[in-house]
């Protein structure tokens, strides 16, 4: 495998889409509601200079978890899914299917991350022109990790697509997804967390958080704000039981990799079955 | 006084016999003084330890440094009535259990007033001392010790009737250490950087009035007491995994009226501690409003501003029997959705305080770890709109629609000095964080352009 293919094909992805306007339709949609919610959160401040950097953040973070995975897991499915023609004279190239799935990843990344990047930095932007710099670090870490969720729920929708193969069989799956990881895992595990009890308990809830890449950026993103702090004593435990705040990064960041490599090997792995 | 003791006493010194010795030795002076003597001491340094065994009012005159031996406390005080001013007191022992102080007093009637205590392990200590009035002093720990090995900043211990006003204290184990310490009155003083702002236990019907607690692991820890009164005072800024506005645990009969606890961990933590009455107070931006065991019951709020807490109430265990108005008037609630159509100023729809992911982290409290989960937010939202499950024991049946006007009170988060990290803005910043967009935007746009160019 040589990576001179996987660049040119990903340069075509991220040209389609660029000129197919979802691009552009999702930078404004999320670069609108990004400064909204952080303009707004200041306008609620009521103190000042008070947690204003890690609030705001925060309320971004929420817009992050819910917008992102959708999006990331809507322009995959459409993208893997669409256009049968093209996809076959793709595939037709003396070039591995390997190669052509991460180069449209690629592509797809690119102009997902250059819409979120956009958006995230007109409320960085506003954000520290409004409470200075001091968190201006935690900021790009966490654009950083929004950037590592939108590629996990991209490498999820190329699984589905290699699986359903229909577009609304896929559309459909990306949609379970979306809903499962959003909601439906969390609930579950706070479901399971209240019927067990004691240490098995604690351990359960530490280790459920590695079993949804939402969780993974969300719990992440707080411990790089420096509030972990709001989890109260079960921060502390959390952080006791993976080692420190700086291994507990670590560790939730190795978390997320597995999460944006496994799917994406997985459809690697199943597509070169369906070839032969 | 007799005024002829007090001109010789400047005579000596100002004769410059004991300057010219270099280091002075100021225990020889208070030796050969007479009791009732204003022994008034000019700048310069002198040798430590002093023991002052008669009663004598020693007034330092240009901050004159007393330097211990860095054995015991610096400054001993064993007689009544004695008065201690202006003085720059360092180097204390290093042994907590031997009460190693800056200043350790152990009679009653003293003046402590106007002195800066630096390196030393605690700053006064008052043991079995009553009457005393200790002001304005400033008070730096050890820095380079960790928390727990340091000293308290003023250490009251079986010791009665005190006043500490105006006191400024960083750098210590806790701010104020009171333990048996009935009817102390404690006001303006400012706490900041230190474990407990103020460790209180078995100590009652004190006064707290206008004091700040700030940035410390715990605002306030007030133990097995009753009848006190918190007034007007700030606890701000304490934030860490288990840090408190204020802790109350064992306390009964207290009232907490019109004091600003914001941006702290948890404002209020209440442990077994009954009829308190809170009233008048701003509580806001905390990261939980207030804790409660089910063991503390009868306990009144009313008329209390509890605005953009992360959580208004975390119960720990099944309920508690907290009244939450009075004559009437309930708490504001800036969660609060209901309407008020009689326009009484009492909003018409009770106010739960409890969403059922909160009720639910009262019986789990590592649940808190899926707070901002989309997923918490769900729950809030399914159980107001199918309240199957009957959680909402806590009620403020008569929420307020409108702030109470405690305007007044935005002073006192100028009580304490503010943190100096909130600069203006570095034009050139916002630039800096644009760049990882401008970078991918450069690229993007670069690729299309030899994209086009093929």
């Amino acid at each position: 495998m040589t990576f001179s293919p996987v660049f040119h094909i990903a340069r075509q992805e991220l040209t389609v889409n660029v000129r197919n306007k979802w691009t552009l339709i999702f930078a404004v949609i999320f670069g609108i509601l990004v400064t909204g919610i952080a303009y707004f959160g200041m306008i609620a401040e009521g103190f000042s200079g008070m947690q204003n950097f890690a609030r705001s953040s925060a309320s971004v973070l929420n817009l992050v978890l819910y917008i992102i995975p959708l999006v990331s897991l809507a322009m995959g499915t459409l993208s893997f899914t669409g256009d049968k023609g093209s996809a076959e004279l793709l595939f037709s190239q003396p070039v591995l299917s390997s190669e052509v799935i991460m180069g449209k990843a690629l592509g797809l990344f690119a102009s997902i991350a250059l819409s979120m990047a956009s958006g995230f930095m007109v409320a960085g932007i506003m954000i520290i022109s409004k409470s200075g710099p001091q968190g201006l670090t935690s900021y790009l870490a966490f654009t950083v990790l929004s950037l590592g969720l939108a590629f996990v729920f991209l490498s999820l929708s190329i699984l589905v697509a290699t699986l359903a193969r229909r577009k609304s069989k896929a559309f459909g799956f990306a949609l379970f997804l979306w809903f499962f990881f959003v909601l439906f895992y969390d609930i579950l595990a706070i479901g399971i967390t209240l019927l067990l009890s004691g240490s098995t308990m604690n351990l359960f809830l530490f280790l459920s958080l590695f079993g949804n890449p939402v969780d993974v950026v969300r719990v992440a993103s707080l411990i790089i704000f420096d509030t972990a702090t709001i989890f109260g004593p079960a921060g502390a435990a959390l952080l006791r039981f993976l080692g420190g705040s700086a291994m507990s990064v670590t560790l939730l960041v190795c978390a997320l990799l597995l999460w944006a490599i496994l799917p994406m090997a997985l459809a690697v792995k199943i597509m070169r079955r369906q070839d032969f | 006084m007799r005024p002829w003791s007090v001109i010789s006493a400047i005579a000596v010194l100002a004769s410059g016999q004991m300057e010219s010795q270099g280091i002075s030795n100021l225990q020889s002076l208070i030796s050969n003084a007479q009791a009732g003597e204003t022994i008034l001491v000019p700048a310069g340094e002198y040798d430590g330890n002093i023991i002052i065994d008669k009663k004598l009012i020693l007034i330092g005159l240009g901050s004159p440094v007393i330097r211990g031996t860095g054995v015991g406390s610096v400054i001993t005080v064993k007689v009544d009535s004695c008065v201690v001013r202006g003085f720059v007191v360092e180097r204390s022992g290093k042994m907590l259990v031997d009460e190693d102080a800056g200043i350790l007093v152990k009679s009653d009637y003293n003046v402590i007033e106007d002195n800066v205590l630096q390196d030393v392990l605690f700053g006064v200590y008052l043991f079995g001392a009553d009457n005393n009035r200790v002001r304005r002093n400033d008070i730096r720990g050890r820095k380079e010790l960790e928390l727990g090995e340091r000293g308290s900043g003023i250490h009251l211990w079986n010791s009665y009737d005190n006043i500490l006003d105006g006191n400024d204290i960083a750098d210590v184990r806790d701010g104020f250490y009171i333990q048996n310490a009935s009817r102390t009155h404690i006001e303006r003083n400012n706490v900041r950087g230190v474990r407990y702002g103020l460790h209180y236990m078995y100590a009652d019907s004190n006064v707290f009035l206008l004091n700040s607690f700030t940035d410390n692991v715990a605002g306030a820890a007030v133990m097995y007491s009753r009848g006190i009164r918190i007034r007007n005072n700030a606890f701000l800024r304490n934030r860490g995994f288990a840090s408190y506005g204020i802790l109350f645990q064992d306390c009964h009969d207290m009232i907490v009226d019109s004091n600003v606890v914001a941006d702290n961990n948890i404002g209020l933590f209440f442990e077994a501690s009954r009829n308190n009455v809170f009233q008048h107070n701003i509580i806001a931006r905390n990261d939980a409003a207030l804790q409660m065991f089910q063991n503390s019951n009868g306990n009144v709020f009313t008329e209390n501003n509890f605005i953009d807490n992360l959580s208004p109430l975390l119960v720990v265990g099944k309920k508690t029997e907290t009244r939450w108005n009075r004559n009437d008037r309930g708490n504001y609630w800036s969660s609060y959705d209901g309407y008020d159509i009689d326009q009484d100023g009492v909003g018409d729809v009770p106010m739960k305080i409890q969403n059922l992911f909160q009720y639910l982290e009262g019986k789990a409290p590592h649940l808190r770890l899926y707070l901002y989960s989309p997923a918490s937010q769900a729950f809030a939202v399914a159980a107001n709109a199918f309240p199957v499950m009957n959680i909402n024991t806590e009620v403020d049946r008569m929420p307020l629609v409108k702030p109470v006007d405690l305007s007044k009170l935005g002073i006192l988060t100028l009580l304490a000095p503010s943190r100096g990290n909130h600069q203006k803005t570095n034009d050139s910043v916002p630039l800096f964080a644009a760049l990882p967009g401008l970078g991918i935007f450069v690229i993007g746009y670069l690729v299309m352009k030899r994209r086009s160019r093929q």
